[in-house]
């Protein structure tokens, strides 16, 4: 844990050291790279967070920094219809996720079909789902709109269920006088870890989730006004199968559907963008056993944000977001009732207002400053948090350094 | 100093500072889109412009693979010819290329330092599209016309 702290400070040093002595006119290492089919890139950062109550991501009421990501990833276009590509990617978030390196992708894609309106391609491999606006990049801070994505679409307590698919992936794009339409369809089986359980059993049984099934994942965009105008629809289906343990007392053999599907809006102007995003999550729990508490349920979250670009360099961003673990039963009375009040009904909603602060001090380095305002704990993960013990109202302040090569 | 006196000089200053980030460039100084002589065309349309520039669109008409170059993102000149021959952002330009790199669907244009290394980068890679102000006489490399 220390070594990989340890490492990305390094890696932050030298790839600072490097981007400064980029300014001066000599091709740097990292640039002569970058060859003619052969490129390797890479980014680094480091979070401290620092929350009123309550954890997240490790935070605590003294700040901590314990949320730091480092990703290096190679592409060689063998020529132009074949690329392959990788990254590995190592990310540290307390206790939700241990720093040890990952195949976070690792694909082939074929281009079939090429015109100038057009393209027609497969994917194969271990692809990110290409869900909403952000989860593709979603752990790359360059891409975010501010250091934390909107939990209440992409829950950091629950990354990997909708992160990537081993799988294959079809894609087309067409470009018409009225606009861009781009497609993606694929299947697979989805890429699993422990939060899985977290989030969805509440604990960490004896027993694991195994993928069940194939995983369906696609999305539908259309663009328009150059590219000022984005529309999307995204969705992912997938059937988890739990394994009990050997050690009683287990869950029984159960299975649970979920599904994720997600509208998103954006409107590019020079200096400000609006984004808005709307998303569904059926779940559906059967045969865990008679003492299992969930069985159908619909979650729900929306935000709305804008973003103001001050200066080239600098951009301002606000954002409000509303999540619900039940849309039927949004003031969680219900959910916490069932469970005879054992969790506060204000675990299963959150409101959140978020403000934050970007500066690109130049293309390599970036800082960041987030203050948000929660009011209910629904985004947070009971695998570091006592779920008697959360307090309804809080405030989470993050700074973030963050690299790229 | 009394606090009102502060505040207008702090005011004055924050918006000399802003009106000088956010005056636009002039409007009449031009762009021309170069490529390497063997690409094969002499006029694109804006529509494929944005294509072949966002990585999109990998091969030209002939069969030559594209070789994008492109200036820094806060260079004047990579501004106006994003705007104005592309009709995009600069900003949006690097959000596709961002999510094509780091999802691993896609490459990165190759970065240039200046107009110089741009002509000769240009020049001396085939199947190359750049930009530059002007293109000098003997230069190697052919104007592109975008319509």
């Amino acid at each position: 844990m220390a070594l990989i702290v340890r490492l990305a400070m390094w890696l932050l040093l030298l790839l600072s050291a490097a981007a400064v002595a980029g300014e001066g006119r000599v091709p740097s290492l990292w640039e002569r790279l970058q060859g003619d089919r052969l490129q390797i890139h890479g980014f680094a950062s480091v979070t401290g967070v620092k929350t009123s109550a309550n954890r997240f991501l490790g935070s605590t009421r003294g700040g901590a920094v314990n949320f730091i990501e480092v990703a290096l990833n190679a592409s060689y276009q063998f020529n132009p219809r074949i690329l392959f590509s990788g990254q590995i990617l190592a990310r540290r978030a307390a206790s939700m996720s241990n720093g040890s390196p990952v195949l976070d992708y690792g694909l082939v894609d074929v281009t079939l079909a090429e015109t100038v309106t057009g393209r027609f391609g497969v994917r194969a491999g271990r692809l990110k789902n290409p869900l909403g606006l952000y989860n593709e990049t979603r752990d790359v801070p360059f891409t975010r709109p501010s250091i934390f994505l909107p939990q209440v679409i992409y829950f950091d307590k629950l990354r990997n269920m909708i992160l990537s698919t081993d799988g294959l992936m079809l894609y087309g794009d067409l470009a018409t006088r009225y606009g861009d339409l781009s497609l993606t369809l694929g299947g697979g089986q989805a890429v699993l870890d422990e939060n899985v359980e977290w989030v969805f059993l509440g604990a960490n049984y004896p027993g694991k989730f195994v993928p069940h099934g194939l995983t369906w994942v696609g999305n539908l965009w259309y663009s328009a006004f150059h590219e000022r105008l984005r529309l999307g629809l995204s969705g992912i289906t997938s059937t988890l199968g739990y394994r009990p343990g050997q050690s009683a007392p287990d869950l029984d053999a159960g299975q649970m559907q979920i599904s994720d599907l997600i509208l998103s809006a954006q409107y590019n102007a020079e200096h400000w963008t609006l984004t808005s995003e709307y998303s569904r999550l059926p779940l559906e729990w059967r045969g865990f056993g008679a003492y299992f508490p969930y069985r159908k349920s619909t979650g729900e979250g929306y935000y709305l944000q804008g973003t103001y670009r001050v200066l080239p360099t600098v951009d301002l961003v606000l954002r409000y977001e509303e999540g619900f673990a039940d849309r039927r039963d949004r003031n969680g009375v219900q959910a916490s009732a069932a469970l005879g009040g054992l969790i506060p009904p204000s675990d299963y909603f959150a409101k959140i207002w978020t403000f934050g602060v970007r500066w690109d001090i130049n293309p390599q380095v970036m800082l960041r400053a987030d203050y948000a305002r929660h009011q209910g704990t629904y985004t947070i993960s009971t695998r570091e948090n006592d779920p008697a013990a959360l307090a309804k109202d809080w405030d989470l302040f993050a700074l973030q350094i963050a690299v790229r090569f | 100093m009394n606090s009102v006196h502060w505040w207008r000089q702090c005011a004055t200053a924050a918006s000399v500072l802003l009106l000088a980030q956010l005056s636009a460039p002039p409007a009449l100084l031009a762009q021309e889109v170069i490529v390497h002589p063997g690409v094969g065309v002499t006029t694109i349309t804006t529509n494929e412009a944005r294509l072949y520039l966002t990585l999109r669109l990998k091969t030209w008409p002939n069969g030559v693979p594209v070789k994008v170059f492109v200036l820094p993102d806060g260079d004047p000149l990579h501004r106006r010819f994003s705007n104005t021959v592309l009709g995009l952002f600069p900003y949006q330009l690097r959000r596709v290329w961002d999510r094509q790199l780091f999802s691993g669907t896609g490459q990165a244009p190759t970065a240039v330092a200046s107009e110089a290394e741009m002509l000769w980068r240009v020049a001396s890679t085939p199947g190359a599209i750049g930009y530059v102000e002007s293109v000098p006489a003997g230069a190697s490399v052919r104007p592109l016309e975008v319509r």
